[in-house]
């Protein structure tokens, strides 16, 4: 690993185990509280007739089927919030926050060029984006001792795509620090982005005339689109590599010119 | 050997800030000084030597690289002391001097080592414990510990004791007795004037003048001191060329001269002073001088 990612992840260890063991622990409650809510049969009524108020919650089809359940209190809320959470925060503060509190100038007058630095702190995003991610995956598996059935290659599919629409967004936001040099506008901007496509997501398969606005939401792409029962498909994988190459290299070049203090 | 040549150098933030066309050319193996108050330009200056800004126009290359296209080059080559010192708060010092020792490959430690030694530097605590100066001693260590060719220092003793200014000067003078390159930029003029062979004053992102310390010190105005027993009329001085009241009490004139004394002597003569007493060159005055010219000089444009 290198330095700067060494460095920005042991900055960050304390709230990235925080968050990474809420998570477990709220992973657990949800599982361990399925079968009781498996055969009530009224909780489905909650999302019948595609209503939107269950769509806005991220929650549509049967709530009590495995894949439901973990979707309407996993994966199409919780988990990419906690780690977009992570992601937008240090996307902002990587770039725009250090130079902000001065310390982005020390590294920058060292032997590392502005495209190195970027790439470094691009490993450093996409590993904040992991231990949730991966923790809650793996207490999702442990609900098989709870009357929970999830594919195991659905839910290594789910979790890639978590992962990515953090690194996404996460990106985002330090492309938007990169540019402005704020890290409160970089996280105001990449913020207000993630709930427009959270929203646009949630919202399609009950809002007729969102649906096809539903392929511009990136949480369409990672967990939008029916991955615990479908899996992710290798189309969906491309867009949301795509776009984080497109934001690294566009960071790098708002870099480049970045003054640094 | 050039180390650095600035050119026209321009950098503007809005209307008020920022650097004007500065010049200036620094020899290798020179201490170079870079004198002038706080916001007068330096850092800013500085950051475009590191090409951590970019220039608006002008032309600036140092070891004849370029700051933007050759940073990496020239980073390795150059050791920066920032004047706002910023470090990782709750890293220590020694994952600081780590840190930085990996990236720029050192693997020799036994210099940085003496360094920590010389100036006391505390390693082992958290960076946001540590004060001012003990957080300027890591900050010194990290700009001297790779023996750069170039060294960049702005405000360097900020913080530090009188001991370790003294320290600080030791350094400064090995290192260039050593052929290495020091650009010293500072608003102490005592720290200046001990240190560097030749200097800049920038003032309101301009220079204003360039110049060996021997050569201002020659121009610099000599203090005149003259006593009296009784009341004497300060206005006598008015129209002497090189002469200028600095003080006036009923029983005491202070003058500063920057030419021959004669004519000085015989109007002091006529008023029959009790004594005199004469100090040499003083460059705080001098630079004082420039920067009041400067000020004069805004205030009779506005007129």
């Amino acid at each position: 690993m290198t330095e700067l990612t060494r460095i920005d992840l042991g900055l960050r260890r304390r709230s990235l185990i925080g968050y990474t063991l809420g998570m477990a622990a709220y992973t657990f409650v949800i599982v361990a509280l399925y079968p009781t809510f498996k055969g009530d049969t009224g909780l489905d009524q909650f999302t019948e007739g595609n209503s939107t108020v269950a769509a806005l919650f991220g929650a549509s089809g049967s709530l009590t089927t495995s894949s439901g359940w973990l979707n309407a209190n996993l994966y199409a809320n919780f988990v990419p919030l906690v780690v977009l959470l992570l992601a937008i925060g240090y996307g902002a503060s990587c770039l725009a926050g250090q130079n902000e509190d001065g310390t982005l100038g020390g590294m920058t007058t060292l032997p590392l060029s502005r495209r190195r630095i970027v790439a470094q702190k691009l490993v450093a995003l996409c590993l904040t984006t992991v231990p949730v991610a991966v923790v809650t995956a793996i207490f999702v598996a442990v609900g098989r001792g709870f009357e929970l059935s999830v594919d195991s290659a659905h839910l290594s599919g789910i979790t890639i795509g978590v992962i990515l629409l953090g690194v996404d967004f996460g990106a985002f936001a330090m492309l938007i620090g990169a540019v402005t040099g704020s890290r409160s506008v970089a996280l105001g901007v990449a913020s207000s982005v993630a709930a427009a496509s959270y929203l646009i997501s949630s919202l399609a398969p009950a809002v007729h005339w969102i649906n096809p606005a539903r392929y511009a939401s990136l949480f369409f792409y990672a967990v939008g689109d029916g991955q615990l029962v479908d899996g992710l498909s290798a189309s969906a994988v491309a867009v949301l590599i795509a776009v984080a190459v497109v934001l690294g290299v566009a960071t790098v070049v708002a870099f480049e010119r970045l003054d640094v203090r | 050997m050039t180390i650095v040549e600035v050119d026209g150098l321009t950098r503007r933030f809005g209307s008020r800030r920022g650097v004007t066309d500065v010049s200036f050319v620094i020899a290798a193996g020179e201490v170079f000084g870079f004198l002038g108050p706080n916001g007068a330009g330096k850092s800013t200056t500085i950051r475009l030597l590191l090409g951590l800004y970019r220039a608006d126009s002008g032309r600036m290359q140092v070891f004849g690289l370029d700051p933007v296209a050759d940073g990496v080059e020239i980073h390795r080559r150059v050791g920066y002391l920032p004047g706002e010192l910023a470090l990782y708060p709750r890293l220590t010092g020694q994952r600081h001097l780590d840190c930085v020792a990996r990236i720029r490959g050192l693997t020799d430690f036994t210099y940085r080592d003496e360094l920590v030694e010389r100036f006391g530097a505390e390693l082992d605590s958290p960076v946001h414990t540590l004060s001012k100066g003990n957080r300027q001693k890591i900050g010194l260590v990290l700009a001297f510990m790779h023996k750069p060719e170039l060294l960049v220092l702005d405000e360097p003793t900020a913080g530090l004791d009188p001991l370790l200014q003294e320290e600080f000067i030791k350094l400064v003078r090995e290192t260039a007795a050593d052929g290495r390159t020091v650009f010293l930029s500072s608003h102490e003029l005592d720290e200046v004037q001990r240190l560097v062979d030749r200097l800049a004053i920038i003032k309101d992102g301009r220079m204003i003048v360039t110049d060996t310390i021997e050569h201002l010190r020659r121009k610099a105005p000599r203090t005149v001191e003259l006593h009296f027993d009784h009341p004497v009329d300060d206005t006598r001085f008015d129209g002497l060329d090189g002469v200028r009241v600095l003080d006036s009490t009923p029983d005491r004139i202070t003058l500063a001269l920057t030419a021959p004394i004669g004519p000085l002597l015989r109007v002091a003569a006529d008023l029959e002073p009790v004594d005199m007493t004469a100090r040499a060159a003083d460059l705080d005055e001098l630079f004082l001088d420039y920067y009041r010219k400067d000020r004069e000089s805004k205030v009779s444009d506005v007129d």
